[in-house]
């Protein structure tokens, strides 16, 4: 490289600094709680080739993922870029995440020269779709709402109130879209002032000469981890409950790790074709980006990494992600794709378990892998809807050296949730329960499972509901003499007899009508144990039923632990048990 | 009669004692250091009080007040060695505080601790559930509280020895009938146990946010409490018995019973007292916009004062020991990069300073306490810019050799550089960090920097301010008088101030806009409460001062901005004002405003205060001549950020007079700290003690 290291570093901060600066003011202005509590979001500069020269870490699965936003803008432009504009782009046949996440992009001009883009990309509430807010079972595509490509809304610094005005009258909350939409200007207008600013102060070349070599070493530091890895084929597989329209038809997720020298290949082969509904995920702006998640999870863990490696596009260089045409992961046009979150999530859940045999350090059993993506929505007295995103968390599985965390989003996801009391106030709805899961027992390991949630949701007026999530029929798996984790569940029932009114649910359900009181009961999957639960010491087996993350029962059935009433441990009991489990196995 | 403020840090406890009594109207300021004493803080703050008074030749029963700004608190959520604590919490809610807001630390991570699961601040056995609900949003009750309940967990945790409990109920922000009555039975059956309720400690809506913080407060509390408690008795046997004021996080100072009640509030004492000092010192030069930056050995803090005014941090940021604790603290960026900033090469080559650091032990190679790596304060010895005859006035012994070699073999040599570019590329580095820092707190936040005067203190600051000054474009810099101590300084600058919040959602703005009934009686209570807190403290009604914020977003946001309140009582016209003074906030903070927008108050604050002295450091006689001989110890060479080395004269600035205009290359030297005047740069002397710097105009 020829840029010096110190002027490297000194860049690298500020860029790092830019993406940071245009997401907070992104999410701190937005109004829709997917975007400003869930952070579903992503942020950043990019080069007038479309390379990243910054972006922020909000949400893994946003990383990545513009620059295919920007192509498909540039290949579907009617005018050219000028000073001034502002394009919006959700076109998942032409780079999109998925068509609810919208890009705003700015290009940004220095010296009269168009030099690159200042853009973000956000999740919104609604797009028009065909139910509320989410959708699965759909027809196509055209289902999902909103197809925007390459559309300018502000053209040469001149608002296109056409635009604004069709925007805000096809959408079930057009007011909400319409000011997120304004704080996503506000953040890339930021981002080009001070795009503008850096090249004033360090020049061009400099800046992109940082920027190529921030890519360059993320992408050592990846390699050298691949490197360690044996050569070889590894191999994984599971299934994904159904469709969401095809019921008790399971879908195979086939995953082959190719590792080679410092290279790897993800081959999806074998996995399921494209189904008919929504459920298929769109191969350049998320399949691609979960499998670099998985990789990055894996070998550059950010907590036990000594130094942070910046979040970018290197990261994808030494990973091949090969799916077939027509598959689930791999979905032709017009086939619809926005339900992609769970797929997404299991894939790396089977990257990281193909890889355990010789990555029995850093591998970790069976985590939920899913994601519950719930809208609720309704009528307010005047007539106006109103609509809302909830993201529900999982559990992780056991690790090598400690349990795996409960009621946290996992692998892809990463959102916060949003304030009972906040939703209360403003939403004619109420949360009933929100804790840990009592309801199985499950995950027993030298490091246990992570205990997934019970949420319940009551919609007081009634409305409607549509609910994306999985793993209902297949538990996530321990590892290394760890049991297994518990499946999810959801229930609908009504507040006025809960237990007489009590119906089971598929996990995904489109469209569903909400009676008042109708509630919800969410109970995500709990992760798998890793290692023999009988070198669990006794005394942290002790702890978890003073805690009650396990029964007296449970102790004694998976973990031959023998605690009497009074909750005092019986070692000598524990022992003999402990050995007459040795001795059965 | 004499005021002392005493600061405790990691290794030194730093004291500054006023005397008002030396003579006629003689104001005369004595400043000292002892070590610290970490097991137990007040013997150390003890023994520097009552060696203060000594160097003051004053009994210490003519101390007046005692202002103390101490970690205990803070230290207990490092060590995590707080109180065992119950909870009673509504039914069905048992696990909020376990699954926080369901965000990992971390994007990329599969091994990532989290702590508030590892190490709970309420065991998930102590959380007992509670039949009882009150509803939104008008906060009705739908089950009554079940009492029996209350009481059967009561005792368990009694039995259980709990020595803390806190009550928890969803919606108490709307009503706190069931957390009041829950309270009543507790404090009946257990007396002797800190006893807390969320709408007690934090009476604002967003259900775990408010529970943190009361359990924080509850698991800091019977040490803190114990602590204070523990220092006024040893300062009364000394024959202190000075009134004595602890700094909280917001700036301002409160009693012990006030701060033992709620010791949630002295999170940030420490760090508090250096934006105060840095304000203080500002005001004697007549600056009142100051970056100031704190730096010490592992991390700098980094405060913004615009218009004299210190700024507190949006609740939604107020997180210690990752646990959010929503009391109102001064707004301070802190960064791990300080002089024992590590400098190394990592495994994918890149050049990396801190945020690991060498701390007190082993410290800087040049300390030649076994540390190998070259850390900042190495990389400024490299440059000939700390003398290692003069380090800390001589108290300590630097190696030059050492910091050499570990800059030579760490990052030199690896890279291919000489060694003064390997230490200029450290100080380069840790100063783009620092910077870096400054403009996120000011510029991302609409402050232009270029208004501004930045002011670095700690030992190391004045090394660096120069650099980042001209990194972040502001106007000049003030080096205060004693860098090293300025956070006792400015705990002798301060007012006494108590702020109490409430949520009370209120629409400002629309056509559904008020009414306002509620608000105005939360703004009346709020400022009741600030004025019965006042009075206890012995301050007349005639001094009671409130200032009032309501904390607004536009309606379907999520979080919150500070908007001031004009006086008296919110009504149809002054809401108008009100929404306007948001627009501009918002327009400030995010560079955009939503002039359609409806406008809602969701937090309603009042902070009663009360004016107290500040401290007067003594003026500098005027200079008698321009000539600086007398001043200059010797001249050696010294690099500079530009690479050049030049011959630089040192002086020493206590000998230094108002008026005195120091031309740069130069380097003023002072116990426990140096300043680095550049080229093109010029130091004048100000009769308040202060040095302002800049660069120097070329006619």
């Amino acid at each position: 490289m020829s840029i010096d290291p110190v002027t490297l570093q000194v860049i690298g901060g500020a860029l790092h600094t830019i993406a940071k600066e245009m997401a907070y003011v992104l999410y701190r202005m937005s109004f829709s709680s997917i975007i400003r509590e869930s952070e579903d979001l992503g942020a950043g500069l990019f080069n007038r080739d479309f390379a990243t020269l910054c972006e922020s870490d909000n949400t893994p699965l946003h990383i990545g993922s513009i620059p295919g936003y920007l192509r498909g803008i540039d290949a579907s432009m009617t005018t050219p870029w000028r000073e001034g504009d502002v394009v919006i782009h959700n076109h998942p046949y032409f780079g999109a995440s998925h068509s609810p996440d919208i890009a705003v992009v700015v290009p940004v001009f220095f010296e009269g020269r168009h030099v690159g883009f200042a853009a973000n990309t956000a999740h919104h509430v609604d797009i028009g779709s065909a139910t509320p807010g989410l959708i699965v079972d759909i027809q196509d595509i055209f289902g999902e709402g909103m197809l925007l490509k390459a559309v300018k809304l502000v053209e040469g610094g001149v608002r296109n109130e056409t635009v604004w005005n069709y925007l805000r009258n096809n959408s079930r909350v057009g007011k909400q879209l319409q000011d997120d939409l304004g704080a996503q200007i506000a953040s890339a207008e930021l981002g080009a002032r001070r795009f503008q600013e850096l090249y004033a102060t360090y020049g061009a070349a400099t800046v992109e000469e940082a920027s190529a070599e921030l890519m360059n070493y993320t992408e050592r530091m990846l390699r050298r981890k691949i490197a360690e890895i044996p050569d070889g084929d590894y191999y994984a597989e599971s299934w994904l409950d159904d469709d969401g329209r095809n019921r008790n038809v399971r879908l195979p997720i086939k995953v082959c790790v190719r590792i080679r020298g410092d290279e790897a290949e993800v081959d999806l082969t074998g996995s399921s074709p494209q189904v008919p509904t929504a459920f298929n995920v769109p191969f350049e702006g998320s399949t691609k980006v979960a499998c670099y998640v998985a990789f990055r999870s894996l070998l550059l863990d950010a907590a036990t990494s000594a130094v942070p490696v910046p979040a970018n596009e290197g990261s994808f260089r030494p990973i091949k992600v090969t799916a077939p045409k027509g598959t689930i992961f791999n979905p032709i046009f017009p086939t619809a794709a926005s339900a992609r979150f769970s797929q997404c999530n299991r894939m790396i859940d089977c990257i990281i378990r193909a890889l355990s045999p010789v990555l029995p350090e850093t591998s970790i059993a069976g985590s939920s892998a899913s994601l519950s993506f719930v809208a609720y929505s309704g009528l307010r007295q005047s007539g106006d809807y109103w609509v809302f995103i909830e993201v529900n968390e999982g559990a992780y599985g056991g690790r090598p050296r400690s349990d795996g965390p409960d009621s946290i989003d996992n692998l892809m996801a990463n959102t916060r949730n949003n304030p009972i009391e906040d939703l209360g106030m403003h939403l004619p709805m109420i949360c009933d329960r929100y804790e840990l899961r009592d309801d199985v027992e499950c995950g027993a390991g030298r490091f246990r499972g992570g205990i997934g949630v019970v949420k319940e949701q009551r919609l007081l007026e009634g409305g409607w509901m549509t609910h994306e999530a999985e793993r209902h029929t297949d538990a996530p798996w321990g590892l290394f003499g760890g049991h297994e984790g518990a499946p999810g569940r959801v229930d609908i029932f009504n507040h006025a007899d809960p237990i007489g009114t009590a119906e089971a649910q598929h996990a995904k359900i489109s469209g569903v009508v909400m009676k008042p009181g109708d509630t919800m009961a969410f109970y995500s999957p709990c992760g798998g144990g890793f290692g023999d639960p009988l070198e669990r010491p006794a005394d942290r087996v002790l702890d978890d039923v003073l805690d009650g993350f396990c029964s007296r029962a449970y102790a004694e059935r998976a973990y031959g632990v023998v605690i009497d009433e009074r909750l005092t441990l019986d070692s000598d009991a524990t022992a003999a048990k402990r050995a007459a489990m040795v001795a059965a196995r | 009669m004499a005021s002392i403020g005493v600061d405790v840090g990691g290794t030194f406890t730093d004291l500054v004692l006023e005397r008002d009594d030396d003579g006629p109207g003689g104001r005369r300021v004595f400043v000292h250091k002892v070590p610290s004493t970490p097991s137990d803080q007040s013997i150390g703050v003890v023994a520097g009080i009552l060696a203060i008074c000594r160097i003051a030749g004053l009994d210490p029963k003519a101390v007046r007040r005692v202002v103390h700004g101490t970690t205990v608190a803070t230290n207990i959520t490092i060590e995590k060695n707080g109180a065992e604590v119950g909870m009673l919490t509504t039914r069905g809610f048992r696990d909020l505080l376990h699954i926080a807001r369901h965000k990992r630390p971390h994007n990329f991570s599969l091994h990532f601790d989290v702590p508030w699961q590892s190490s709970p601040l309420v065991k998930r056995r102590n959380r007992m559930p509670i039949t009882e609900r009150i509803m939104p949003p008008d906060g009705r009750i739908e089950t009554p509280i079940d009492l029996d309940e209350v009481r059967a967990a009561a005792r368990e945790l009694k039995a259980r020895g709990v020595e803390a409990v806190i009550v928890c109920f969803l919606f108490s922000f709307l009503n706190d009938a069931h957390e009041r009555a829950a309270l009543e039975i507790l404090r009946e059956e257990m007396p002797d146990a800190f006893i807390s309720g969320s709408s007690e400690v934090a009476n604002v809506i967003r259900e775990f946010e408010r529970f943190s913080t009361t359990a924080m407060n509850a698991y800091v509390g019977p040490r803190t409490a114990r602590y204070l408690r523990n220092l006024e008795t040893r300062l009364a046997s000394e024959g202190v018995d000075a009134e004595l004021r602890i700094m909280q996080s917001n700036g301002g100072i409160g009693t012990v019973a006030t701060c033992s009640e709620r010791p949630v509030t002295i999170l940030m004492s420490g760090p508090a007292g250096g934006v105060i000092g840095g304000r203080w010192a500002g005001a004697m030069s007549d600056v009142d916009n100051v970056i100031t930056i704190d730096i010490g050995g592992t991390s700098a803090d980094i405060g913004v004062i615009a218009d004299g005014n210190i700024r507190i941090m949006n609740p939604r940021d107020t997180v210690v020991g990752e646990h959010p604790v929503l009391a109102p603290m001064l707004d301070l960026d802190t960064i791990g990069a300080g002089g024992g900033s590590i400098a190394f090469r990592d495994e994918g080559g890149a050049f990396r300073v801190g945020p690991r650091s060498a701390g007190a032990a082993p410290g800087p190679a040049c300390y030649g306490k076994g540390g190998t790596e070259p850390t900042v304060t190495d990389a400024h010895v490299v440059l000939g810019r700390l003398d290692p005859e003069r380090f800390l006035g001589g108290d300590m012994a630097i190696d030059p050799a050492l910091a050499e070699r570990a800059v030579r073999e760490k990052i030199a040599e690896p890279f291919g550089m000489s060694l003064i570019e390997a230490a200029l590329g450290i100080v380069t580095i840790v100063n783009a960090n620092m910077a870096l820092a400054i403009r996120s707190n000011s510029v991302a936040r609409g402050f232009d920097p270029r208004r501004f005067s930045l002011m670095p203190f700690g030992g190391a600051g004045p090394l660096h301010g120069v650099a980042l000054a001209e990194a972040v474009s502001a106007k000049d810099v003030i080096v205060p008088p004693a860098p090293g101590i300025t956070a006792a300084m400015g705990l002798l600058a301060t007012r006494l101030a108590y702020e109490f919040t409430r949520s009370t959602p209120t629409l400002i703005s629309g056509p559904a806009a008020g009414p306002f009934e509620a608000a105005n009686a939360t703004l009346e209570d709020l400022a009741a409460l600030a004025a019965e807190r006042l009075a206890a403290d012995g301050i007349e009604t005639a001094a009671h001062k409130f200032e009032r914020v309501a904390e607004c977003r536009y309606q379907g946001q999520g979080f919150e901005l500070r908007t001031p309140l004009p006086d008296g009582p919110i009504t149809a016209e002054t809401a108008s004002a009100i929404a306007d003074a948001f627009h501009a906030v918002h327009e400030r903070d995010y560079g955009y405003r939503f002039d359609d927008a409806v406008i809602e108050i969701v937090t309603l604050r009042v902070i009663g205060f009360a004016e107290v002295p500040p401290l007067t450091w003594p003026e500098l006689p005027d200079a008698t001549s321009s000539d600086l001989s007398h001043a200059l110890l010797y001249v050696r060479p010294t690099t500079f950020d530009d690479g050049k080395t030049v011959e630089t004269p040192r002086y020493d600035r206590d000998k230094l007079a108002a008026g005195h205009v120091v031309p740069g290359p130069a380097i003023i030297q002072q116990h426990n700290s140096t300043t680095l005047v550049p080229p093109g740069f010029t130091a004048r002397v100000h009769r308040s003690g202060n040095i302002h710097i800049a660069r120097e105009v070329t006619a």
